[in-house]
């Protein structure tokens, strides 16, 4: 048989056991195991082919910036910092037409700023202010659509696990991929809330601006939100001044916010339980890198991404049409899959062609990650829409998914955006 | 064309396709065209091992060859890493090639690749790891260095610690920002096509012209259940190949180069060391290291007098043996 | 898709306790013992980092009023982070295992109740310690190449035989969790309708969205 033929029925099958449940990092680390096993016709040789990935694959300095980032958004709760940023955001911009949902989208920003799992944002939203806008007369379709796509901003804006684990994979500059989320991760939030604002314009029902709060009030709101643009201060100046590689800033970032937390009396247990907290994210995290690692292994022996990306440059299309027939194929994917396994699958096929094509690497790097966040809306699995009806079972996750129906239109605009200027994404790290 | 049996195998490589990797896409050509499409060599640019890996994923025979760095995992090969000295006089790609053909000869050197059922088949012939600096003004002289903060690995970091300068661990795909912030004041890097690839050169002040500092041996591997398997007709190309390959290698340093250093000089002040200069920093940065590793490696076992006076001995005989 | 489970039960059994109840606990302890140390490690990184920053900035802020001063960088810094990064990368793997936590997709299993999915979480769990039984060995002798053959870091040559040892050992203690989940869900096949024992709590997209909130609730009440 030859090699692309076992690859193309070694992916098949991995599909299918993923599909009836079997944990990602194990189907994909099996398949690929039996796989190079078969390809290099030999028991001994296809084991070692396999068994050295775990090892290799998880003692790499860069991807040890990631326990940081999981380490800060633990911290983060502790520190009190989604309450206050809420607080603020509503004070100032209540006024605009669905001021209340443009005052979470700008909290949502914030708090992704010092957090890396949009999951975590949905949820603390959801709680902090969905009770707010309905009690204002909010539409309750538009005040569970806003925290659900609002908190898909926490993968774009850095910290984000998402970037980092791009960064490994297409091997680029950590630092440089999470400099450039930054600018992306605000458009968002502003077509986002341009959306809000234009729809609650048209039908005022829909979300009522608030008024009333003096400048006075404005203005004391603000002390409250300091530890966030100071741990968001120092990760940044960090980075951006080559003070110290992601993983210093990370760890900068982590000590600041536990310094926060302390002050805000966080006791030892509860330290000592985020950090059993941490550590069972970032295994998890680990695991099913290195397992799909050793089927990509596979896939690699398999020829097959030589194979994909001959026949793709074989077709006779402009480059955009490939590019937006990639777009299409994340979508559909991310609307079954997780982003992690989705990224860690798709780019060792994906990225040559695109950068063949000659795409710049960081930026295709924030479109993945766009999408992957498009992925965590749709239906049939939508993981933010899902843990928003989890908060508000009083909301059924079918009116979730309908409200947030107009965010992933906007994800499409601002995707289109980037796409028509690429420059936005990358001028901050030229 | 050469008659035989349909062959395929397989070289793990990392990185992109570039000079260093031009040796191993020569041999894939070379034996593709001389039997007829009969015998390929696929090379696998990180798809097959990363580089660290590569080794123990070729001892098993999962993969035909391989290319290596041996200061990537210095005591996989201890003896073997006495290329990797720092300042070692190789001042021209013949030197080396004839330096590392030497070693790779030597009986010692191949009982330590059999343990990992491997044999050398060429050297890649990296370049000298020249600094780029930003620090101001530069390091003209020897003291010049002291307190330097530079990024460079293994022997040559040790040599510029001897100097007085403070080696920092810093990955290469954040060299840039740190460089450009200070962090770090010089980085070294094998060829002119790797600092060029890393940007040193829009953001360093400075470049060594001829320092020298030393380089890392990457040599070609081949599994040897998989060699004894092989044709000998198909054997015999690989010793054709061999000149070629040289060829090929200097070639593709010197176009990177023709391409970089008009680049560079336009944006770099070029510092050039006097030979007394270059016989101080080997004085006071190398010797000790060389020193230090005899001892150490002498102390396991290894002819280590022996492999070091076999390199200063080829490096000077001037292609005469 | 879904990060998120639960254990059973996390009190101590009574002595007279089914036994894969008693097992399951005790191996437990191990896995959260074995989960502490990958937290810690977490805070040496921590730390490491505040301090390389500090080192660098400080010297950098010492040299300006002391151009003598040197400059300070802690030796074998990435040597050093990549010796310790297997621990959390690694030894809580069972722990999290344990919980349920490895990401998978559940669309199909949520649709299923009684045998057929009790059945079907078998297969997963036997296929998992296939795998899980095929890289033990094979991590194995990775950790034997670099014990005999030898093998370093790159930049202050620590010995990388101790931290390929820690694979091979924590996916044992994987196997192990795997086994006893293989006999809890054994035992759901033949009488589904027992009391589930040494198995996570069965858990769908929205229960896993319910738990991140109570998990996050719990925080903010302390906060
Ligand atoms: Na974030
Ligand atoms: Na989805």
């Amino acid at each position: 048989m030859e090699p692309v033929t076992v690859g193309l029925i070694g992916t098949a099958l991995m599909v299918l056991l993923a599909m009836i449940g079997v944990r990602i990092a194990y189907a994909a680390a099996l398949v690929g195991t039996v796989g190079l096993v078969i390809l290099t016709g030999d028991v001994a040789s296809g084991l070692t082919a396999a068994g050295t990935v775990p090892y290799a694959k998880s003692v790499n300095y860069t991807l040890s910036v990631l326990p940081m980032f999981v380490l800060i958004g633990y911290l983060a709760y502790h520190a009190g910092m989604t309450t206050t940023s809420f607080e603020a955001a509503k004070r100032w911009l209540g006024w605009l037409p669905g001021g209340m949902a443009v005052a979470t989208i700008v909290a949502v920003a914030a708090f992704s700023a010092v957090s890396g799992a949009s999951t975590a944002a949905a949820a603390v939203f959801a709680r902090v202010a969905i009770p707010e806008m309905l009690k204002v007369g909010y539409h309750r379709r538009l005040a569970a659509g806003v925290v659900a796509a609002g908190s898909t901003l926490d993968s774009l804006i850095p910290p984000s696990a998402l970037l980092v684990i791009y960064a490994i994979i297409v091997e680029q500059s950590v630092g440089k991929l999470l400099l450039a989320g930054f600018v992306p991760g605000i458009i968002s939030a502003i077509v986002y809330s341009a959306i809000v604002v234009m729809r609650c314009r048209m039908n005022p029902e829909l979300g009522p601006p608030i008024r009333g709060y003096s400048w006075r009030q404005r203005f004391e709101s603000l002390p409250g939100t300091a530890p966030i643009w100071i741990v968001i201060g120092l990760i940044f100046t960090a980075m951006l001044f080559g003070w110290a590689t992601p993983t210093e800033a990370g760890a900068l970032g982590a000590f600041s916010t536990l310094l926060f937390a302390w002050r805000n009396r966080m006791t030892g247990q509860e330290f000592k339980s985020a950090l059993l907290d941490t550590a069972r994210l970032t295994v998890m995290i680990f695991t099913i890198v290195w397992g799909v690692l050793i089927f990509v292994r596979f896939l690699g022996f398999a020829r097959l991404p030589d194979a994909i990306s001959a026949w793709v440059s074989g077709l006779d299309v402009s480059p955009l049409v490939v590019l937006l027939l990639i777009y299409l194929i994340y979508f559909v994917l991310g609307m079954f899959m997780d982003a992690i396994g989705m990224m860690l699958l798709t780019l060792p096929i994906v990225y040559p062609i695109v950068t063949d094509l000659g795409y710049d690497p960081i930026w295709f790097g924030i479109i993945v990650v766009k999408l992957c966040g498009i992925g965590l809306l749709t239906p049939p699995v939508g993981l933010c829409a899902f843990v928003v009806n989890g908060v508000r079972p009083d909301i059924p996750v079918g009116e979730v998914f309908r409200g947030i129906v107009p965010f992933v239109v906007a994800d499409l605009v601002t995707l289109a955006i980037l796409t028509a200027w690429p420059e936005l994404v990358t001028f901050i790290v030229d | 064309t050469v008659q035989g049996p349909k062959v395929s195998w397989k070289i793990g490589a990392w990185g992109k396709p570039r000079a260093v990797t031009e040796g191993i896409e020569l041999l894939a050509r070379h034996v593709k065209e001389r039997t007829g499409g009969n015998f390929t060599i696929t090379i696998g640019y990180g798809t097959l091992g990363g580089e660290k890996e590569l080794l123990d994923i070729l001892s098993r025979g999962a993969l035909e060859m391989t290319m290596i760095c041996s200061s990537y995992h210095p005591d996989k090969q201890p003896a073997y890493t006495v290329l990797d000295l720092p300042f070692l006089p190789l001042p021209d790609p013949a030197t080396q090639w004839r330096v590392h053909d030497a070693i790779h000869k030597h009986p010692f050197i191949v009982k330590e690749f059999e343990k990992w059922n491997a044999s050398l088949y060429v050297s890649s012939l990296l370049p000298q790891y020249e600094f780029v600096g930003r620090s101001s003004p530069p390091p003209r002289k020897l003291a010049d260095w002291k307190g330097l903060r530079v990024r460079a690995i293994g022997g040559i970091g040790e040599a510029m610690r001897n100097l007085g300068a403070v080696p920092t661990s810093v990955p290469a795909s954040e060299v840039y920002t740190l460089m450009e912030r200070g962090t770090v004041d010089a980085v070294s890097f094998p060829s002119t096509y790797a600092h060029q690839s890393n940007k040193t050169h829009e953001i360093g002040k400075w470049y060594t012209a001829n320092l020298s500092p030393g380089t890392q041996a990457c040599p070609a591997l081949i599994n040897r259940d998989h060699w004894a398997k092989l044709p000998d007709q198909y054997k015999a190309l690989f010793d054709e190949a061999k000149p070629k390959i040289f060829e090929a290698l200097a070639a593709a340093y010197k176009k990177a180069d023709d391409t970089n250093i008009p680049l560079f000089r336009r944006r770099l002040e070029f510092v050039t060391y006097s030979e007394a200069d270059l016989a101080e920093f080997r004085k006071a940065g190398a010797q000790p290291v060389w020193d230090a590793w005899v001892k150490e490696r002498a102390a396991q076992g290894i002819p280590a007098k022996e492999l070091l006076d076999l390199i200063l001995k080829t490096a000077a005989s001037g292609g005469k043996s | 898709m879904a990060g998120h489970g639960a254990a059973a039960d996390d009190k101590k059994p009574p002595r007279d306790a089914h036994p894969l109840l008693r097992a399951d606990w005790h191996w437990g302890r191990l896995e959260g013992a074995l989960n502490l140390i990958a937290a810690v490690s977490i805070f040496a990184i921590m730390v490491l980092g505040v301090l390389q920053i500090a080192s660098r900035v400080g010297s950098a802020g010492a040299r300006e009023l002391w151009p003598e001063f040197p400059p300070i960088a802690i030796h074998g810094y990435i040597d050093w982070i990549e010796f310790v990064a297997v621990l959390y990368a690694l030894l809580g793997i069972a722990y999290c295992q344990r919980l349920g936590g490895h990401i998978r997709m559940e669309i199909v299993l949520a649709s299923i109740r009684g045998r057929a999915r009790w059945l079907l979480e078998l297969l997963g769990i036997a296929l998992a310690l296939a795998i899980t039984l095929l890289l033990v060995h094979a991590t194995f002798e990775n950790f034997l190449r670099a014990w005999i053959n030898g093998d370093s870091s790159m930049d202050i040559r620590l010995p990388q035989w101790p931290s390929k040892l820690v694979v091979p050992v924590a996916l044992a203690v994987l196997a192990v969790r795997l086994a006893l989940q293989l006999w809890g869900y054994a035992r759901l096949v033949l009488w589904p309708t027992a009391l589930p024992m040494a198995v996570p709590l069965v858990v769908t997209a929205d229960e896993a969205a319910r738990q991140e909130i109570a998990e996050t609730e719990m925080r903010e009440r302390r906060g």
